[in-house]
């Protein structure tokens, strides 16, 4: 069966089971039975929204049970793959924005284009969230939250080396040089401590110098994380680390906020959520909460930010699971006005719906204005294969352990970008 | 006659055993049958079954959609095709192969040390260290990989702080894993260190078969103590240690664990022993069906490998008898 005929037939399939389900009722009666098993993320939900979310539900479905899993980034596609191709997978998954079209692609996520209205802020759904959730002009998952990057930085470190927030990207240099000359006796010491996996922490430098990762053209995309733009960003990234970072070359950003805490770091880019985990009792540094600061990843250009990666999280819903409408009701309360709120002022993300952002206030606003400016990765179902097979952070460990040159290793990069892509 | 003519006779006398010619059959032909059976079922199932789909999956395109729809599509033999011609792929076996001679060799040479050793100390000091090698064997790997981990890290690790505590020179912040060949020297700290309780426990136990006279006559003929571990203790335990080189070669060639854990699930290509880069392919690339051929040569060449061993162990047992 040819590519063009499989496709059709999973669309056919789709569009059959979609019929079906639609012909049964449609909203939910209240006397249903069962168990709704949800996936959400590590670290995504506050707990005390996700108990107020199913404490609403039960009151309106007393005889459904909701299990709530949490599961881990490191392996979560494994888990996905391996749920999807059983008979029973979660009913409701929560869904990192850049993995969604891998799986509405196959058909594994319920198209609910036709439900989109009675979700409450539909109207008003953040823009990039809702392209992430759309895979050829369907609709395949609900917008849950947004987080983007911004530099946190310790107040007091700054001002005992006298230094402001800087204001390009030049200036970050100095900045952090001066930090350097301050603190630098400690060999423990990072002006800006950059873990050399950090691949979303390093994609700014290269979308402010006009890079890319890739672009397409027509059906077919092209690698461009070794044109000369993104090169020079990497360069300049390249010079930031070697001089301020005493982090680990081959690491990755899992522990960079236990390391924040011990307090032999001036800087780190970060999520906004991160602030918590920093000052959290647990591993982090309480005492650390009233010396931090935020400000945007500053552009090349004075006075102007770099576009930052829009992270987040979508909500999807299984095509096979049995119970489409529960699961869409659990999906719409936890997208919904009232938890969205609870998510922005008790676990500080970037809500799904414009209509909220102003409920931000001190740092978190900081990483909600970041969020203005932002560029998402290349919407493919293959783009999950890039981040699997580790390809952007691997070219970075060979640029900053350097062991290959940079134009060596953007190429080779850029080549099996395009390879994966277009597979 | 005695014994056998008494049987014949007792069955002789009684005839309703042999009234039954279906009977005869089902007790001559099919008893032995159904007595193996079970054990055919269970291997079978554990073994056949699971081979047979690595070997369908191999010729298959195998992904993400497919897995959904629980069907694949025949490329015949694409996925092997695809290896012959790809760098990566050959790097992954060299040094797949490269790891297994290295690691086979040490944890073997290390063990039988330790197994002599076993055999020469006092009974409290032999059954101290046969604590400690039980305890490393007891311990279950993925928390001993963590320790591991724990003392080879970058900003916190202990191995750091000992190496630069005794001069051995500015090991702060030092990275084991930016050169592969110093990560690999760790994994095969690690590797080894599993490996040799186990060997080392097998050759103590066959070494307390090695009949004292046979040594102690080779003294008195004047052999020295390395001609009588070469010329009479090692002809003795050739079977163990056959035994023990295929089982460590089996283990060494399917390392994984220690890759995956040590290097926190994202061990970049460097670091990719062919069973690393099956899971690899098969759970991360969501590319099943390149996955199971990877797998399939990691099969085929043990095969390869191990049939040589088992010829030898065919061989010595034959003798034998």
């Amino acid at each position: 069966m040819n590519p063009r005929k499989l496709l059709f037939s999973v669309v056919a399939a789709i569009a059959l089971l979609a019929a079906a389900c639609g012909g049964n009722s449609p909203s939910t009666t209240g006397n249903e039975t069962g168990t709704l098993t949800v996936w959400l993320m590590n670290g995504s939900a506050p707990q005390s929204v996700v108990d107020g979310v199913n404490a609403d539900f039960k009151a309106k479905h007393p005889n459904v049970t909701v299990n709530v899993e949490i599961q881990q980034w490191s392996d979560v596609t494994t888990k996905l793959d391996t749920a999807f191709a059983g008979s029973a997978p979660p009913d409701v998954m929560e869904l990192g924005n850049t993995l969604v079209a891998k799986y509405a692609s196959v058909g594994a996520l319920e198209d609910i284009s036709s439900k989109k209205g009675s979700f409450e802020n539909s109207g008003t759904w953040l823009q990039s969230l809702t392209d992430s959730c759309t895979y050829q002009g369907k609709l395949y998952c609900v917008p849950y939250y947004a987080g983007s990057r911004a530099i946190i930085y310790r107040t007091d470190m700054f001002a005992a080396a006298g230094v402001q927030v800087p204001t390009s990207m030049d200036d970050l240099l100095t900045v952090g040089q001066k930090l350097m000359a301050k603190y630098g006796s400690d060999k423990n010491f990072s002006a800006l401590y950059f873990p050399g996996k950090y691949w979303y922490a390093a994609a700014p430098f290269v979308w402010d110098f006009g890079g890319d990762i890739a672009t397409q053209s027509g059906s077919k995309w092209q690698g461009a994380i070794n044109t000369a733009q993104s090169q020079q960003g990497l360069t300049t990234l390249n010079t930031l680390v070697s001089q301020l970072s005493r982090a680990d070359k081959t690491g990755d950003e899992a522990k960079q906020d236990q390391a924040f805490a011990q307090g032999h770091i001036a800087m780190i880019i970060a999520n906004g959520w991160e602030v918590g985990v920093i000052t959290s009792p647990k591993g982090g540094d309480p005492t650390l909460a009233s010396k931090l600061g935020a400000f945007p990843i500053p552009s090349h250009n004075p006075g102007q930010t770099a576009p930052v990666f829009l992270g987040g999280s979508d909500i999807g819903i299984s095509a096979k699971s049995q119970h489409q409408a529960l699961a869409q009701e659990w999906a719409g309360m936890l997208a919904g006005t009232k938890f969205q709120s609870q998510m922005v002022t008790v676990g500080g993300v970037i809500p799904n719906t414009t209509t909220l952002t102003s409920l931000s206030s001190g740092l978190p606003a900081v990483f909600a204005a970041a969020a203005k400016n932002s560029r998402f990765t290349p919407n493919s179902p293959n783009w999950a294969n890039v981040e699997s097979a580790n390809v952007l952070q691997d070219m970075l460990v060979s640029i900053f352990t350097g062991k290959q040159s940079i134009s060596a290793a953007t190429t080779s990069a850029s080549n099996q970008i395009a390879t994966i892509l277009n597979s | 006659m005695g014994v056998a003519g008494d049987a014949r006779a007792r069955v002789a006398s009684r005839p309703q055993l042999e009234a039954g010619p279906w009977r005869h059959i089902a007790g001559r032909h099919l008893l032995p049958y159904a007595l193996i059976a079970p054990a055919l079922l269970v291997i079978a199932g554990v073994l056949a079954y699971p081979l047979g789909m690595l070997a369908w999956l191999s010729t298959q395109h195998y992904g993400l959609r497919e897995l959904i729809q629980g069907q694949g599509q025949f490329v015949g033999l694409q996925n092997f095709e695809f290896f012959r011609t790809d760098p990566q792929f050959r790097y992954v076996v060299t040094v797949s192969v490269i790891f297994t001679i290295v690691n086979v060799a040490l944890s073997m040479s290390i063990a039988t040390g330790i197994a002599l050793l076993l055999e020469r100390v006092s009974g409290p000091i032999r059954v101290a260290l046969s604590a400690g090698l039980v305890l490393v064997w007891a311990t279950p790997s993925i928390p001993a990989i963590n320790l591991w981990q724990w003392m080879f890290d970058y900003e916190f690790g202990v191995v750091n702080w000992l190496l630069t505590r005794f001069g051995a020179g500015n090991y702060i912040h030092h990275n084991w894993f930016e050169n592969p060949i110093q990560g690999f020297t760790v994994i095969t700290v690690i590797v080894v260190w599993g490996a040799i309780p186990f060997l080392a426990l097998m050759l103590y136990a066959g070494l307390t078969q090695v009949p004292r006279d046979l040594v102690e006559a080779a003294e008195i003929d004047g052999a020295r103590p390395w001609q009588v571990f070469t010329k009479v203790t090692v002809p003795i335990l050739r079977p163990v240690i056959l035994v023990l080189f295929s089982l460590s070669t089996i283990w060494d060639f399917g390392v994984f664990n220690q890759v995956w854990v040590l290097l926190s699930q994202r061990p970049n290509k460097d670091y990719f022993l062919i069973s690393v880069y099956s899971f690899q392919e098969s759970f991360r690339v969501s590319q099943y069906g390149l996955g199971s051929a990877a797998a399939v040569v990691m099969v085929l060449i043990l095969v390869v490998v191990t049939f040589a061993y088992v010829r030898q162990t065919v061989r010595l047992t034959t003798e034998a008898v």
